[in-house]
């Protein structure tokens, strides 16, 4: 564990909003995440918990401290280049219902594929089928994705969020939505990503069952993480 | 951007484009029927002011240059002056108009008022005495015939040619006979050798024309030149005008404009019409684009702040929307510009009756490649502009927000 080189380093990180007064939302959180490790962050609404995860998805850019993903400084990029990094080394899984609507399963799979356009379509479109087959969406590949059922869209983002092989993945609330059966499928999703692709996984969660069995669990108690 | 992105990005446009048929179907007749009126408009009015230009100038002098009556001139109450005021100065005149460039041709005139009688009617009017050589390199007469000959009847003695409806006032037909009597009281028997139509009544009803040698005899003013028409190779150059006031006294110097403001008016009036309303017709197809495109940002936010995490840049977002208007309007324009051509061809066959005025069998329709284009152009022109800012306003968007709305 303590071998494994490190894809995220976090350092007194913290972010103050303004309005309606000025208070601290985050602060002086430092942490790391190790490749492959499944990383949980426990806490209730307003917590926290979600600004921290904006950060970290390199969305939200205006922090204090400095945070290092696949050791690239994330702190004065530019919007352009931060768009490219996102493609190329994380991967988001939300709540259920952020999919395109008027997109397949295949194409709304393809979308950071293309974007990164590193082979050709044909190879994308075969690596997709594949992903969504390990992910059991076979036999779904054309279909509307608001026809499918919530757990079906959760596997479909997981194979969004896979397809340009990150060495991270963000998942804000991902069984926010789900019911308990489904909601340990995509568990056990996320943890067999960290076991055979060695991706790590960070997860936003009000569930105790992922909080217990992370390799890592962190709650946030008023923008604070504390192990 | 390159090209794969590009592909992407246009992959991408095309999925909402065909998502919301009915609404891109709409925003593209709303630009059709923009570029569509615009270039029936354009076809139709241009048609009119060409045709009206084709009848009225290229039947008419564009400078006419005429002797100043002399008003100082003392004279007996009762022994009227019936002699016709000559050019004076024909030579500077004549040296003037070689020297400029502008000057296509000129032709020497003798017009001289006239009672025209025929077996049934007695009417007044004036006679254009003129050499057959100058006068064809003013006008192609031959072209303008509708009986007998032109100029070239000239050739035999006592033959005058006359503007249809002027002959049928008089009810003659080629052939017969016309007797002229001038002011100085003589009279000759002339024979009606050729019938011509210009189109226009207001040449047609008054036109005669007859050698100016015969004028001169029956005038009993030998040499005499009353007037000189010119015609220039670039109409809207009058600078002739100021030379020969400046250089030469006592005569007058009208150009086309001063003949014929109506019409100049008219097409003015027609120009302006047309181009602004053909622009407020785009414009509105513009705005109808710019709503629905607005509305689609709005709702495909969600949508715009996905594909931003998943690492579409703003310039990617704003191809994606841009895209879409610019499919819009460009199918919207050549759509437009063929049910444009289809409109302007059946104008171009429709039967007019209209012959107090113009002598036209169908409406005349200006067929220019360059309308289609500027139509087609300004068509795509606005959809840009329509889908450019709620493009921008979408790339703007910030996914952080509304991922934190939802």
């Amino acid at each position: 564990m303590t071998a494994a080189a490190h894809i995220l380093k976090a350092n007194a990180l913290g972010k103050q909003f303004y309005e309606p007064e000025r208070h601290y939302v985050l602060q002086n959180n430092t942490f790391e995440v190790a490749e492959g490790e499944l990383v949980s962050i426990y806490g209730k609404s307003g917590s926290g918990k979600s600004t921290l995860l904006y950060i970290l998805s390199t969305l939200d850019t205006d922090f204090e401290g400095e945070l290092l993903i696949n050791g690239t400084q994330i702190k004065g990029q530019s919007q352009s280049f931060l768009s490219e990094f996102r493609n190329r080394n994380i991967g988001f899984v939300y709540q259920s219902h952020y999919l395109l609507n008027e997109f397949n399963v295949l194409q709304n799979v393809l979308l950071p594929a293309l974007k990164l356009n590193t082979h050709s379509r044909a190879e994308l479109t075969e690596k997709a089928r594949t992903l969504l087959t390990e992910l059991g969406m076979e036999d779904r590949l054309s279909y509307p994705v608001y026809k499918l059922s919530g757990g079906q869209q959760q596997r479909v983002a997981i194979a969004r969020a896979l397809i340009n092989d990150p060495g991270l993945i963000i998942a804000d609330e991902p069984t926010g939505n789900l019911d308990r059966k489904n909601s340990e499928m995509i568990f056990e999703l996320f943890q067999n990503i960290c076991k055979t692709r060695n991706t790590a996984v960070a997860i936003a969660t009000h569930d105790d069952k992922i909080y217990n069995n992370s390799n890592k669990s962190y709650e946030m108690i008023d923008g604070s993480l504390r192990l | 951007m390159n090209i794969k992105s590009i592909k992407t990005n246009l992959f991408i446009g095309l999925q909402y484009l065909t998502a919301r048929k009915k609404q891109s179907l709409l925003a593209m007749l709303g630009v059709l029927f923009g570029v569509t009126t615009f270039i029936v408009m354009v076809n139709f009015m241009t048609g009119v002011n060409d045709f009206l230009d084709a009848a009225v100038f290229e039947g008419s002098p564009d400078i006419t240059i005429s002797p100043q009556p002399d008003l100082n001139k003392v004279m007996d109450d009762l022994d009227l002056d019936l002699m016709l005021n000559p050019l004076y100065d024909l030579d500077k005149i004549e040296d003037i108009l070689e020297a400029s460039p502008n000057v296509r041709a000129y032709s020497k005139q003798v017009i001289t008022p006239a009672i025209f009688i025929s077996q049934h009617v007695q009417l007044p009017g004036a006679i254009n005495g003129i050499e057959a050589d100058e006068e064809k390199k003013l006008y192609d007469l031959d072209k303008r015939i509708l009986s007998g000959r032109g100029f070239e009847s000239f050739s035999e003695e006592g033959n005058i040619v006359l503007g249809t409806s002027l002959a049928k006032k008089l009810m003659v037909k080629t052939g017969d006979s016309l007797r002229i009597i001038i002011p100085n009281g003589n009279e000759k028997q002339f024979r009606v050798s050729g019938i011509f139509s210009f189109g226009i009544t207001t040449i047609d009803n008054v036109r005669t024309y007859a050698p100016a040698e015969t004028l001169r005899s029956l005038l009993e003013q030998e040499e005499l030149i009353t007037n000189l028409h010119v015609k220039l190779r670039d109409r809207n150059n009058i600078e002739i005008k100021e030379t020969l006031l400046n250089r030469v006294s006592k005569i007058g110097v009208e150009d086309w404009k001063d003949n014929n403001r109506t019409i100049v008016a008219g097409n003015k009036v027609r120009d302006v019409l047309t181009w602004s309303v053909s622009f407020a017709l785009l414009l509105v197809a513009g705005f109808g684009i710019y709503n629905i495109m607005n509305i689609t940002v709005v709702q495909k936010r969600k949508d715009i702040a996905v594909l931003k995490t998943i690492g579409y840049k703003n310039t990617d977002i704003v191809f994606i929307f841009l895209v879409q208007s610019l499919i819009i309007g460009i199918i919207g324009a050549l759509l437009g510009a063929a049910f444009g051509y289809a409109i302007s061809y059946l104008i171009s066959v429709t039967p007019l009756q209209a012959k107090d005025f113009i002598i036209v069998d169908t409406y005349p329709v200006n067929f220019k490649g360059i309308y289609y284009i500027l139509g087609i152009f300004f068509g795509i022109l606005t959809t840009v502009f329509a889908g450019y800012f709620p493009s921008r306003k979408a790339s703007k968007t910030d996914p952080v927000n509304i991922i934190r709305d939802i």
